[in-house]
């Protein structure tokens, strides 16, 4: 793999607003540069998906995305820190349910579609459900969840069912 | 510095264990002497965890995901929920534990060293920490480049000549006993002097279970030097790709000494053909076992991937070799799409020395129920365990190409079974 000369590795900007000691902020530089592999600075899609472990999942495209909070295609390295930072053990638990609330809102709306919720699903299981019945489990779920009746869940909605079950623990990664 | 030279001048005429010590224990004061420079400067020179820079919780997807919802469990124990939204909480997880580090990637570049050896090229952190520090590394890499290299250089040459010439001549005597110990003997004596040439520090460990005639020995595979290593201990037939250049001359050489396998380009891709040619290769009993690295490429020595089956389907007894290196003194590991083979070579050269363990373990033969990839996978068990490497399962083949498209799908039929599986219950209740 090629080695990147580019980047001051000493200092890192403060103001990144992350979880992560300079130390730790440091070593996930490298890991960065690692993955850089044409050195333009950002990671695109591919990139990410020359690891093998992450070709084999199934959402890889939506982290990507959430990692990629300007929209334009690439997570650089700032938008990398802070989205790690949300899997530091450090983080609260509105910060890791907004991530997950994030992979299911694809458009970034605050409000989870039967659409989105459909399209995350099928990501997750390809063609061993067929869409009806695919569709009838998203039907269900939003039915259970939608307080207000508008056919979308919103994040209080969201996290009424899986806040506060201390399953945001899982989505910790210990850097 | 007397050590340094007096060590390096022992280690190519001869193996001297208590300097290897020695070395050993500088090693230790140089990287001990860095580390308070660093923390004068409040650097941090090497990272903590040398395996990986994340701690890594190793559960199943159906364990994982059962235990997410298992915490909810404010629902009824007996209406298990078909889909939960906390179910993208493990895939989230795990893709970002491979962001971080992933278990693959890592094993095709050189590995990353606890303590500096004195060679540039092993310091990634390499800045300015001491006067003396860095006149020894110059000293060192004078020692390297001027003395040894060129003692080592000349070794290699005459080693390769012997062997062409050597070979070449026994090819004109005829066929017998007497011209088979001659080339084994000619092999031997050439390996061990290009042994030198690298200073290649090598300690065999059980050799009652060497090779045999009609066997295949197979081993993990970190660089072109595994066969001289190997080589320069017992007898064997070698396989291999017909190349141009010095290599092919080589490779006609001892082709006319003994049998050895050479495959043509076109004949490579034909899996029969190289099958046959195997097969009859190890059910004639005079001939050499077969020396073969099932992993198909060079992986850095610290763990063991992927065996192809193609050598465990013939059907011959199976003799497994573990070669592990000790990097402290030289990296073997050859990054081929770094360095081309001229310049890893030099590279060798102008390390202190490679080191490194054989363990010949007992043979193993396919038993009844088993196929060809779980015979493969059994015997490159045994080498992960003896060597100290990690086992995977990962294709050495990824660090040029994808991943076929049936491991993406693994995942998905395996969730898309936890859900459907419940549904099947409940409707038929």
């Amino acid at each position: 793999m090629p080695a990147c000369t580019m980047g001051n590795e000493a200092s890192y900007p403060e103001e990144m607003c992350s979880h992560f000691s300079q130390d730790e902020i440091k070593r996930l530089g490298k890991r960065f540069k690692k993955l850089d592999l044409d050195c333009s600075g950002s990671l695109s899609v591919d990139e990410f998906l020359s690891l093998p472990e992450l070709q084999q999942n199934p959402l890889v495209q939506r982290v990507v995305d959430v990692f990629d909070t300007d929209g334009n295609g690439e997570v650089d390295f700032r938008e990398f820190i802070l989205g790690a930072s949300q899997f530091s053990v450090r983080g609260d638990e509105e910060q890791k349910l907004r991530f997950a609330f994030s992979i299911y809102d694809m458009d970034k709306d605050g409000y989870i579609s039967n659409g989105e919720l459909f399209q995350v699903l099928k990501m997750m299981v390809r063609d061993n459900l067929k869409d009806w019945q695919l569709q009838q489990l998203v039907d269900k779920t939003i039915i259970t969840l939608d307080r207000d009746g508008d056919g979308k869940i919103s994040f209080e909605e969201f996290s009424a069912v899986v806040g506060g079950l201390e399953v945001h623990k899982k989505l910790v990664v210990i850097v | 510095m007397l050590w340094t030279v007096g060590f390096a001048v022992s280690q190519n005429v001869g193996f001297s264990p208590t300097l290897h010590n020695c070395g050993n224990k500088f090693e230790k004061w140089a990287t001990l002497r860095m580390e308070r420079g660093a923390k004068e400067k409040n650097h941090q020179l090497y990272k903590p965890y040398t395996n990986g820079i994340i701690a890594k919780d190793p559960t199943s997807l159906e364990e994982e995901i059962k235990e997410i919802r298992r915490s909810g469990s404010s629902k009824a124990l007996d209406n298990t929920p078909e889909f939960e939204l906390s179910d993208i909480f493990y895939f989230c997880r795990k893709g970002m534990e491979t962001i971080m580090d992933d278990e693959v990637t890592k094993r095709f570049s050189a590995e990353e060293l606890e303590s500096w050896n004195l060679l540039s090229r092993t310091n990634y952190n390499f800045q300015y920490i001491s006067l003396r520090l860095t006149v020894l590394w110059g000293l060192g890499v004078l020692i390297r480049y001027c003395f040894l290299l060129p003692l080592r250089i000349a070794l290699a040459f005459t080693g390769i000549s012997l062997l062409v010439i050597g070979t070449t001549v026994v090819g004109y005597l005829p066929n017998g006993r007497f011209k088979e110990f001659l080339s084994k003997h000619v092999h031997l004596m050439c390996y061990r002097i290009c042994v030198r040439a690298l200073t290649a520090i090598i300690t065999y460990h059980d050799r009652e279970n060497r090779p045999r005639n009609g066997g295949i020995c197979v081993a993990n595979h970190t660089s072109p030097i595994d066969v001289i290593i190997l080589a320069s201990d017992g007898y064997y037939a070698m396989v291999g790709q017909v190349h141009g250049g010095l290599m092919g001359v080589i490779q006609r050489a001892m082709v006319k000494a003994c049998p050895h396998v050479w495959f043509e380009r076109s004949e490579v891709k034909d899996r029969h053909l190289v099958a046959k040619r195997l097969t009859e290769h190890v059910q004639d009993k005079s001939k050499l076992p077969i020396l073969i690295f099932p992993e198909g490429t060079c992986i850095n020595n610290t763990s063991v991937m992927m065996f192809k089956k193609g050598s465990f389907e013939i059907g011959a007894t199976v003799y497994p070799v573990a070669i592990k290196y000790d990097p402290q003194f030289g990296d073997a590991f050859w990054n081929s799409s770094k360095y081309g083979m001229v310049t890893y070579l030099l590279r060798m050269m102008t390390s202190w020395a490679i080191v490194c363990s054989v363990w010949y373990l007992p043979p193993m033969t396919r038993e009844t129920d088993e196929d060809a990839v779980q015979f493969a996978n059994r015997v490159k068990s045994a080498i992960a365990r003896q060597g100290g490497l990690v086992d995977l399962l990962w294709d050495g083949g990824l660090k040029r190409e994808k991943v076929k498209d049936t491991f993406k799908e693994e995942q998905q039929k395996l969730y898309s079974k936890m859900i459907v599986g419940n549904h099947e219950d409940r409707s038929r209740s």
